[in-house]
């Protein structure tokens, strides 16, 4: 034991700055969120175990079905959007007919680069009801102003195009990435047998982005169930697009439900335990690691 | 239609299309820069907004009174560049070690990061809030800094590169009596620097954006990061700050992304990130 230890102990050494702050930032924080996950604790006095009591609170919280449904949405609407954008886009760079592509490249990626935080703040004033742009687009366009963050029903919209527009950009270069590894021989001979273009998308294009594609769906549905930064900044009325992990925030820094807010976030833990766990399944089916 | 016209239709239709996504992209960030130069009198209603009266600064100058502008800047600069120099260093390390040596329990260890790299430790965020209190780390920059220094992702995305690297270079350089840890610094460290750059340029900007963490660990105005000053910016001019001030200091927080998002550009060509992904 030892001997192996002294004889592999460089990259022993090396790993271990990784697995010291993973068990002290991650693993510990982890364990404990599921032990005050079943005790009643406001951060003062010491928690009190409770059972499952949080979770049967949770049940009948009509915040929580609020959140879980927004966050659904977030994800559903933002992975159709994402991936439907910027495999377009990342199509679009990649033709053979665009000229000056590194600036279409470039200014295709800023978006990306823009804090959400900040976005949200120009986002807000964008959809606001009565002097926002949006409002009065739809209105020269001859439809009637909507009360995007007012009322309950539209809130979730400018938090989910907010979370496209932003994200798009990263799934892009992905894309592009994996479309430069085609190579051309597969659309010369499919255009020598006469192919259209649309049928060389469908039939060449996409089965070979198969994987990248599996992975840009996996990346987009982590970042959906941790979306914060949104729908903190563009909050609407009350829980109307509240996302489960804020919710998670909220209840516990704002309201110091620690115990209440620990039981939300082992229902995060579990949704991302069984993604991390389906995209582990695959990659190791199809031989990446 | 003959097969020029074709041609010059498909390249009519890839550049439009592509020049009103571009304007999408463009647009928020043009508008917010014009309208924080307007004055607070002026109309910001609809396309009002585009039409500059008379340019001003005080704008900016109203924010540098509401928010310390100067020290919430240089919170951000040093988590960012700290937060990043650190985590290039454990995660290389850690990167070269999974990539070119062998040891008992390598591939298990290797699962167990790419294993953990989709579990995001937000969700710990009570424990974790729990922990800094108790290392006395609550409303200190290090709190930003010390549980990220190695990522997962990290140390996936270098290994991916490292894996190319030829052993003969690494044995070589054993051969000729070089030590473990000079082995990375005058060997692997230079040949992994296009991968380090392009982690480098991701990491910084992921960091100055941040929001969710400086948040959660900071508790006084002097100790915030511009993210968190800005993101207040809205309820600091006793709950309404005219929207001139309040894009005054957008424009602050991600004009600065955008330049270093732009020099990095030069530097190294796009798409490199990705390569981590394999097809």
């Amino acid at each position: 034991m030892w001997e192996t230890l002294r004889k592999h102990r460089h990259p022993y050494l090396f790993i271990a700055p990784y697995l010291i702050l993973f068990l002290v930032f991650q693993l510990v924080p982890t364990i404990a969120t599921v032990y005050y996950s079943f005790t009643e604790w406001n951060g003062l006095r010491p928690p009190r175990w409770i059972g499952w009591r949080n979770y049967q609170l949770m049940m009948n919280d009509y915040m929580f079905s609020n959140a879980i449904q927004n966050t659904f949405r977030y994800w559903i609407v933002g992975a159709i959007g994402i991936m439907g954008l910027s495999l377009l886009i990342a199509v679009l760079l990649n033709s053979k007919v665009l000229r000056s592509k590194q600036f279409f490249k470039t200014s295709t990626f800023l978006p990306y680069v823009c804090a959400s935080v900040a976005m949200g703040l120009i986002f807000r004033m964008l959809f606001e009801e009565h002097a926002g742009l949006v409002n009065e687009v739809i209105v020269s366009l001859g439809g009637s102003r909507i009360p995007w963050l007012t009322t309950s029903a539209y809130a979730w919209i400018p938090v989910v195009i907010l979370f496209i527009w932003r994200l798009t950009p990263w799934f892009t270069m992905i894309i592009l990435s994996g479309l430069l590894n085609i190579s051309d021989e597969y659309y010369e001979a499919a255009t020598v047998d006469g192919a259209s273009g649309w049928q060389q998308f469908l039939r060449i294009t996409l089965p070979l982005l198969n994987n990248i594609l599996f992975f840009c769906f996996i990346t987009i549905t982590v970042d959906a169930w941790r979306l914060f930064n949104e729908s903190h900044i563009l909050s609407g009325p009350g829980t109307s697009n509240t996302s489960l992990f804020e919710l998670m925030y909220t209840s516990a820094f704002t309201n110091f439900k620690l115990g209440y807010g620990s039981a939300l976030g082992v229902v995060l833990i579990v949704i991302l335990l069984g993604i991390s766990l389906i995209q582990f399944m695959v990659r190791r089916r199809t031989g990446e690691i | 239609m003959s097969y020029k016209t074709k041609e010059v239709l498909r390249k009519l239709v890839v550049h439009g299309l592509l020049c009103i996504i571009v304007a999408f992209c463009l647009f928020p960030v043009l508008w917010m820069s014009i309208i924080s130069f307007k004055e607070v009198g002026e109309s910001i209603t609809g396309f009002n907004a585009l039409r500059i009266q008379s340019p001003t600064l005080a704008n900016y100058k109203r924010l540098f009174e509401l928010i310390p502008i100067w020290t919430n800047l240089l919170n951000s600069a040093f988590t960012s560049i700290v937060g990043t120099v650190t985590t290039l260093f454990f995660c290389s390390l850690a990167g070269y070690a999974f990539a070119k040596f062998d040891f008992p329990g390598r591939n298990a260890l290797f699962y167990f990061v790419i294993a953990t790299m989709m579990i995001s430790p937000e969700v710990g965020a009570v424990p974790m809030f729990v922990i800094m209190r108790r290392v006395g780390l609550v409303n200190s920059l290090w709190s930003l800094i010390i549980p990220r220094m190695a990522t997962a992702i990290g140390i996936f995305y270098l290994r991916q590169y490292m894996l190319d690297i030829p052993d003969a270079i690494i044995d070589s350089a054993r051969i000729d009596g070089c030590s473990e840890f000079g082995i990375y610094r005058r060997i692997v460290v230079p040949i992994a620097k296009p991968a380090l750059a392009s982690w480098a340029s991701i990491t910084v900007i992921a960091r100055w954006n941040d929001y969710f963490w400086p948040l959660l660990y900071l508790r006084d105005s002097s100790k915030y990061t511009l993210m968190v000053s800005v993101s207040m910016l809205p309820v600091s001019d006793g709950l309404s700050t005219p929207w001139q001030v309040v894009l005054a200091g957008t424009t602050l927080v991600i004009v600065p992304s955008i330049i270093l998002y732009l020099v990095m550009q030069t530097y190294q060509k796009s798409g490199q990130v990705a390569g981590a992904v394999k097809g």
